[in-house]
């Protein structure tokens, strides 16, 4: 139910929401999340454990509740606790056969004993059962229902910069963050609550003292326009140079700050005692969220354990706010420092029971609710005494100590110590400009934490370059806030250490026994801390069982690796935005207008095809061909890479770089290059033109643009050679005229004298095409007479458009890389990458003609030489099979078979029509790569087909289309 | 050659994506994108390179990464150590193009795709799509990034004119569709778009 209205609750009563749970409807308020508005609409049970199917409540309240987890259309596994409630919502609980109310699934509480920790490890010993394990398992785990079609989630990321970052908005984060900007620095406070205050604002314990601190730092924060507040948004891990992903429902911040005071609190931690989970059953901080932000009544009768000042302020609240309390129960002989505390409740006629525990909550009928809290003395070893009375109430609060939130402290590289003053982990050495304050610093009292929090900023500050370094460590706390052992086993077990898992006190005895006594080998084990809170509620009891169960201290137990992310992102938040650079020619739209049909090349986008309006792919590649064979083709070249050298010493570049020679390439002449590793491998082709002494323009492949640029860069720079060199990749646009009416066509375009004689084939001229500068090297990749037209990208389109009209009369075709690729292979050319891989040297692919081993360097050589002085272990050879085959015909990388084993592969493979067969590449044992030979390929279904090794070219082998003469 | 055959690397998505006329005032006070690829442009990088353009008249940056206006409209950005880029002064242009390059002096052919942003959202746009802290760049330092953005190497100017604070972008014109379009749909959510140059640059 809820309560009166009060100053500083978060919801807004003017404005109700109405949603539905599992089929039901129901009321809330803007401001509430899902599981306030369901306790305020007296609903207790929210969801379903993840082994047992439990029924679970309300437990933590903070992002911590992972038993209710809910759907809502495609959104799955929305934490009821903190998600907002929004009109409309038709919610189910995950995990779930059946419903919420009658789900079958907790039927397995009642096979606990035969799921004890470690089973599924144990089920799968029997490999004969596997399959049936694993359909088990998969049938009843995972959370939620994914919906495959749910659209994609646009959230764009965002870069941020601030000078300190501040990780929490309670009491001692906006402390140091007033504190940082006092100094003058920019300041980013981040918090995962929907508003700014943290614990100030529902540990009241109701003193109007603390009110007035909540309330005062709220302002002074707000009026300060250094300060900036991101609510509802957590750092979600810690990585170099204080980077760090801070996310909200809508996106992720990549926050880069000039220093972090991590001030992100602590979790309260759960008792462990018989049914501790039972609805009903939560952590005081929890009750005060749900009073003081939700004006919800957490129950109607408490009694509160707990080991703390912390605890007794949870029960003035509760009697503040109307709910009796049956009685606190404390863990401790003495009550400290909230002996004041005591004395207030005992004259509110409130029992205090000191030295006592909580062994069990009784369940109400049902199973599903608390009927009573079953108390009894400590004894000194803290085992209950025998004599237990019951406490009627329908709520226990528990207020028995805090664990750090120091993940991202861990991520950063923090070393942490026990402290056994305060029963936790605390930072011992940090960071480079990290700063820790507040409980995760081990300090927990409030004056003292706004204290810690303003020397952290101070600090912080001063460390980004702000101001002096003020204050220093505070004095230890007087006493723990934090008990060594809320832990009460109990013979009939559950009494719960993880709830994310099921895991029971008697589950960690077991794997101690079993030998999992080493901190991370229990974690996987028994799947402690790895439910989807990720142990923030049970990691720290789970050490103390197992220190105390190996005799170690906790600080020799050590804790597990913390990694990022600190808590569960969204899969459509790290995606983003989703950047995919892609490289276009300048004649992309040429291409589309043309009906191209489009292939990767890298991060380009090329032709494959030109689309022809009731023609079948195949017939359309073909017929680009042919024009290029019998007329003219035009094809887009401009995604080569383009490189220049310059300078005295570029000849001398190159001959280090290409195996062949270009100390001797006469300036308007080309020539085909290839380059090596240092291990003799082909890495790259492309081929050289000499356009004046000291200087040269040379192509690479299409792939390797950047990596041969960033080598040559590097090698150059190393070499320290008189020479620069510019990558002209994206500067030029380029494309192929091919075939043999080229010559033509090109004519009608340049006054430049096309002539065999004065433009002889390999010669690179500068002239001008349709009054474009333009580079024209007579190549022939295709084995037509062609020219590669090279011009700035800006004329790219001008210069398409004008051979594009030139060529009409001639039947000018566009063609694609398939076409091309056809071309290439009836002339035998070889494609870096797809006739060659990782391994193959210029030797086994036929190009020692292209290798110049009596130069005195080059890349690759002292290789070469070692591999030129053994036999070859495999040779790139033609094929070709027998004119009107009509079988199934090879595929690239099926396997060339001889004696059984495996002797080559296939590199190429294209039906050509001018050959009318199918002709191909393959790699042999070169015993087998004798022209004539025959060998047989394996193909895909495993028929074996026979070939016949061909010489190469197969197409114009004596070179006589270059010639004027043809 | 005639300069009427030219066309810009992002001139298709541009005309594609241009704001109303009659809006394009609003949306680049908001947040505007604007495609200046044509202007003239050339580059030029090697150890020869600052005494070369000392010869040539044409003033050279004092610190790397920086920049200087050159006449009216241009400007020379250094790049780095001994890579200039300059635009904008067809005078300047001219000359530097057409004089024979010296020893050191490696001449770079500059087809970018050249974008200028500006407006009030500015900022944001950049944070989305780049990590350089623009907003802490000191303006009187005529500062010159070389940086990633959304994936692609760009060179980013900051220009404070009478109109406000400009970004000139530039990148490999291969990739200038891509860069715009992306820009472009950052832009027009955070409500501005594509304008024409004038209304950012006056």
């Amino acid at each position: 139910m809820r309560l009166p209205a009060t100053s500083g609750e978060w919801i807004d009563r003017s404005a109700p929401i109405e949603f539905k749970f599992e089929g039901r409807s129901y009321t809330g308020y803007t401001g509430d999340t899902v599981s306030s508005a369901l306790w305020g609409a007296d609903v207790r049970v929210l969801g379903r454990s993840f082994k047992y199917h439990r029924p679970r409540g309300v437990l933590s309240l903070a992002n911590h509740d992972t038993n209710a987890l809910h759907q809502w259309g495609d959104q799955l596994n929305l934490r009821a606790d903190v998600v907002p409630l929004q009109a409309g919502m038709d919610l189910t609980a995950v995990n779930t056969f059946g419903g919420l109310d009658g789900d079958k699934g907790r039927v397995l509480g009642r096979f606990a004993r035969f799921l004890p920790v470690g089973f599924y490890y144990k089920a799968f010993h029997t490999k004969g059962l596997f399959p049936m394990w694993e359909r088990m398992f998969r049938a009843m785990t995972g959370l939620g229902k994914v919906d495959l079609d749910s659209p994609r989630r646009s959230t764009p990321k965002a870069y941020d910069f601030c000078d300190v970052l501040v990780i929490g908005a309670g009491p001692s984060g906006l402390s140091a963050a007033l504190s940082a900007a006092a100094q003058g620095a920019s300041v980013v406070v981040v918090d995962e609550n929907a508003r700014a205050g943290g614990s100030a604002g529902y540990q009241i314990g109701n003193d109007p003292a603390r009110a007035e601190i909540h309330a005062r730092l709220l302002a002074q924060v707000s009026a300060n326009p250094l300060i900036r507040v991101l609510t509802s948004t957590y750092a979600a891990g810690y990585y170099k140079d204080h980077w760090l992903p801070l996310v909200s429902a809508e996106r992720m911040l990549k926050m880069r700050a000039g220093s972090v005071v991590v001030a992100s609190g602590g979790f309260e931690q759960p008792a462990v005692f018989r049914y501790n989970d039972l609805p009903g059953v939560m952590l005081a901080s929890a009750a005060q969220r749900l009073m003081h932000r939700y004006g919800v009544k957490p129950m109607q009768r408490a009694v509160v354990l707990t080991a703390n000042a912390d605890g007794y302020r949870a029960a003035l609240d509760l009697l503040a706010r109307g709910v009796a309390v049956a009685a606190v129960v404390d863990l401790r002989a003495r009550a400290g420092t909230a002996a004041t505390l005591v004395q207030q409740l005992r004259d509110a006629k409130v029992e205090v029971l000191m030295s006592s525990c909580i062994v069990e909550a009784v369940p109400g009928t049902g199973g599903a609710s608390v009927a009573a809290a079953r108390v009894g003395a400590v004894q000194a070893d803290g085992s209950p005494a025998a004599d237990l009375r019951d406490i009627a109430c329908d709520g226990i609060l528990m207020s028995v100590g805090w664990a750090p939130a120091a993940n991202l402290l861990y991520q950063a590289g923090t070393k942490m110590r026990f402290e056994r003053a305060v029963e936790q982990f605390v930072p011992d050495v940090l960071p480079d400009g990290v700063f820790a304050c507040g409980r995760v610093n081990g300090v927990h009292e409030l004056s003292r934490r706004m204290a810690d929090g303003t020397r952290a900023g101070s600090h912080a500050a001063a460390a980004a370059g702000f101001g002096e370094a003020v204050g220093s460590a505070l004095a230890p706390e007087v006493e723990s806030p934090s008990h060594p052992w809320p832990i009460v086993a109990h013979p009939e077990g559950k009494n719960f250490v993880d709830f994310d898992e099921d895991l029971q006190l008697k589950d960690f005895h077991n794997a101690v026994q079993e030998g999992f006594d080493n901190i991370e080998l229990l974690k996987r084990y028994s799947t402690v801390g790895m439910g989807p809170s990720q142990g923030k509620h049970s990691n720290m009891n789970g050490l103390r069982i197992l220190a105390r169960l190996s005799g170690k201290e906790p600080q020799q137990v050590g804790t597990t690796t913390a990694r990022p992310f600190y808590h569960p992102v969204p899969m459509a938040v790290l995606a983003g935005r989703g950047f995919n650079p892609e490289r276009r020619t300048p004649l992309h739209s040429r291409h589309e207008a043309l009906g191209a049909k489009w292939m990767p090349a890298g991060v380009w986008q090329r032709p494959e095809f030109y689309q022809l309006a009731g023609k079948v792919r195949l017939d359309c590649i073909r017929e680009e061909v042919a024009a290029v064979r019998g007329g003219v083709g035009l094809i887009d070249v401009g995604t080569l890479g383009k490189l220049e050298v310059i300078g005295p010493q570029a000849a001398e570049f190159l001959e280090r770089v290409y195996t062949s020679n270009y100390a001797n390439l006469k300036v308007g002449m080309t020539r085909y290059a290839v380059m090596c590793d240092e291990a003799g491998v082909v890495i790259d082709d492309g081929v050289v033109a000499r356009l004046a002494e000291d200087h040269f323009y040379f192509t690479t492949t299409t792939s390797g643009a950047a990596t041969i640029y960033r080598e040559l860069s590097r090698l150059n720079t190393m070499w320290g050679l008189d020479c620069g060199i510019v990558n002209h990749t994206g500067a030029f646009a380029a494309m192929n005229l091919a075939g043999p009416r080229s010559r033509e066509v090109l004519a009608t375009l340049t006054a430049t004298d096309l002539s065999a004689a004065a433009f002889p084939y390999l010669a690179v001229r500068e002239c001008t095409v349709a009054d474009i500068p333009a580079r024209l090297m007579r190549v022939g990749f295709v084995g037509e007479w062609g020219y590669e037209i090279h011009v700035p990208a800006r004329f790219g389109g001008a210069l398409w458009d004008a051979l594009m009209a030139a060529g009409a009369a001639h039947g000018i075709r566009p063609f694609g890389v398939e076409a091309q690729r056809l071309l290439r292979l009836e002339k035998g050319h070889i494609i870096i990458g797809q006739d060659t891989d990782g391994l193959t040297s210029p030797l086994e692919v036929g190009m020692g003609w292209a290798v110049k081993m009596n130069k005195p360097f080059f890349v690759g050589q002292r290789s070469l030489k070692a591999i030129a002085s053994k036999k070859l272990k495999q040779q790139l050879a033609g094929f070709t099979l027998p004119p009107g085959y009509s079988g199934d015909v090879p595929l690239e990388c099926n396997l060339v078979i001889a004696d059984g084993d495996i002797a080559g592969r296939v590199t190429s493979i294209a039906w050509s029509a001018t050959l009318g067969r199918h002709i191909g590449l393959a790699f042999l044992r070169p015993d087998l790569a004798t022209v004539g030979n025959k060998v047989s390929i394996r193909l895909t279904d495993g028929a074996m087909v026979e070939v016949e090794v061909s010489p190469t070219p197969f197409h114009d082998p004596e070179n006589l289309k270059q010639k004027e003469a043809v | 050659m005639s300069q009427a055959l030219a066309s810009s690397p992002v001139a298709e998505i541009v005309a594609e994506l241009l704001t109303d006329a009659v809006r394009q005032a609003e949306a680049a006070a908001v947040l505007g994108i604007a495609d200046v690829s044509l202007e003239v442009r050339c580059g030029c990088k090697g150890p020869g390179t600052v005494a070369w353009l000392d010869s040539l008249d044409v003033p050279v940056p004092e610190k790397f990464n920086s920049w200087l206006p050159l006449g009216e409209r241009g400007r020379i950005a250094r790049l780095g150590m001994t890579e200039f880029l300059i635009e904008g002064d067809a005078a300047v242009v001219e000359r530097l193009t057409t004089t024979p390059r010296a020893a050191g002096v490696y001449p770079v052919q500059r087809e970018d795709a050249a974008l200028m942003l500006g407006g009030a959202r500015v900022n944001e746009l950049l944070r989305q799509t780049c990590n350089v802290n623009f907003a802490a760049l000191n303006l009187a330092d005529r500062p010159v990034v070389l940086t990633s953005l959304i994936g692609v190497g760009v060179t980013v100017l900051l220009e404070q004119t009478a109109q406000g604070l400009i970004y000139r972008i530039w990148c490999d014109g291969s990739y200038g569709r891509y860069v715009f379009e992306t820009l472009h749909d950052i832009a027009h959510e955070l409500g501005g778009g594509t304008v024409s140059p004038q209304h950012l640059y006056a």
